[in-house]
């Protein structure tokens, strides 16, 4: 059996080594995060386009009036603020953007996530919100209307293809 | 590298009152913060029911047990109690370990929906740290010599990498200021749906309308992170500490995005604290009279 260190100095060095193999293996191997141990990788892509979401309040407007792709400053209706109903901006806009398949069960726990007792006697439209670089001396943000939350049901936007919702 | 490990570590060197005290509230700080976010985290678990994207251990087992029911409070309270009693020494050595590990079960019960967020990252790498330190070292000068040693190193390598996966993600170009248009252009977006209003500070309207101003604003946060590592080395650290809190200001002010906890961590661990407390035990007659001095000035 190996001699334990004796020296408080020698037994960290081999503590310290010992721990960034840990955090090497587990972050080399996890995609460079495992919780707590990460590589930092935020904002190390540069320059790609990138995908958020919003929501605003379209009680009263006619489907006509909803479902047309715009810029952010032309949509319908009232923001629904995310911090005004308790929610997380950050959650919200990944579960939008990163959900590859929206079937029921997404779409519940989108619905969730807002707070269905926010849902009642209103509609929220759902955004999927894409900006990119353009002309390479400006950025474009558009805005893509893709669920409509009604207090009784959800609509996809009749105007997108079945690819938009199920990706796998 | 011993030579390297000897000047972070300092075993060699007496530890002054000082320092003791220093020790104690940053532990006291690291206690707080702890159980500050494991409560955060678990209240907004409750409203969870779904997995996006599974992170750490939700990556082997179905962390879908902590939805739906009390489990994420009853965790945070768990750690809460655990944490308190340790600062006292009242638990076994291996209780900051098992905290670390109960806290990594509520980040990916709580971080499940996409984000990957590293707002508790210092925390929790500090907390890794103290249950090392408690682990491994009998006496209580040489846990405390190492535990400071290793969280000086953790977070300098913290800003390091991040500074190098930013050459390697996208390379010396990194600091192309139209990169920080576009993230401008994301995190304005978030605050618009977040706050349902959105406008430019005076700091955003310099960068949007000049690229030069915008790239090197993106220079100086790059070249602070590669810094990092002067962190290991005490001469330099309150000045890589005062840059990096600069920097995190900055990045608050251009994307809105808060670094609330690091910037605290950075207070209580960059700058030479125990001199002060020293200065005021030695002191301690001087110090009353002109803080009473003070006092009937402001009163």
């Amino acid at each position: 059996m190996e001699e334990t260190p004796k020296t408080p100095l020698k037994r960290s060095v081999r503590i310290m080594l010992a721990s960034l193999l840990v955090y090497g293996i587990l972050v080399a191997t996890h995609l460079g995060e495992f919780w707590p141990f990460s590589i930092f990788p935020m904002f190390s892509q540069a320059g790609n386009p990138w995908t958020r979401a919003m929501a605003m309040d379209v009680t009263g407007y006619t489907n006509d009036d909803v479902w047309t792709i715009t810029i952010v400053d032309d949509l319908p209706g009232e923001h629904f603020s995310m911090r005004a109903h308790n929610v997380d901006q950050i959650d919200y806009a990944n579960f939008v953007s990163k959900t590859r398949n929206w079937n029921p069960v997404r779409v519940q726990a989108l619905r969730n996530m807002l707070g269905e007792h926010h849902l009642e006697n209103r509609r929220v439209m759902i955004y999927k919100v894409r900006g990119e670089l353009v002309n390479n001396d400006s950025v474009a943000v558009q805005a893509t209307p893709m669920l409509l939350l009604a207090p009784d049901t959800s609509y996809f936007n009749p105007n997108l293809p079945h690819s938009f919702y199920f990706r796998d | 590298m011993e030579r390297f490990f000897a000047s972070l570590f300092k075993f060699d060197r007496d530890e002054t009152t000082g320092e003791m005290i220093h020790f104690k509230l940053f532990e006291l700080y690291m206690v707080y913060h702890i159980i500050w976010t494991v409560w955060y985290w678990g209240m907004y678990t409750l409203r969870i029911s779904d997995v996006v994207l599974p992170l750490g251990i939700a990556q082997y087992i179905d962390i879908t047990f902590m939805y739906g029911n009390s489990l994420p409070l009853v965790n945070a309270a768990l750690i809460s109690v655990l944490v308190f009693l340790t600062w006292f020494r009242l638990t076994p050595a291996w209780t900051y370990m098992l905290v670390l590990v109960l806290m990594h079960i509520q980040y990916v019960a709580r971080y499940s929906l996409g984000e990957i967020s590293h707002g508790a990252h210092m925390t929790a790498m500090t907390l890794f740290c103290f249950a090392l330190g408690l682990l491994f070292f009998r006496s209580s000068k040489e846990s405390r010599r190492f535990i400071m040693g290793a969280v000086f190193f953790f977070v300098g390598l913290s800003y390091v990498s991040a500074g190098v996966s930013k050459l390697i993600g996208t390379g010396p170009f990194w600091i192309d200021g139209r990169h920080l248009w576009l993230w401008m252009g994301e995190k304005g977006i978030d605050i618009l749906s977040r706050e349902g209003a959105f406008g430019n500070n005076w700091l955003q309207e310099l960068a949007w309308t000049s690229r030069g101003m915008a790239t090197l604003i993106l220079l100086s946060g790059l070249l602070i992170e590669l810094g990092g590592f002067l962190f290991w080395f005490e001469r330099f650290r309150p000045h890589i500490a005062t840059l990096t809190i600069g920097m995190h200001l900055g990045i608050m002010a251009t994307m809105n995005i808060r670094f609330d906890a690091s910037i605290a961590q950075l207070i209580v661990i960059g700058y030479p604290w125990a001199l002060l407390f020293n200065y005021m035990l030695i002191n301690r007659e001087a110090v009353r009279t002109k803080t009473e001095h003070l006092l009937q000035k402001v009163i």
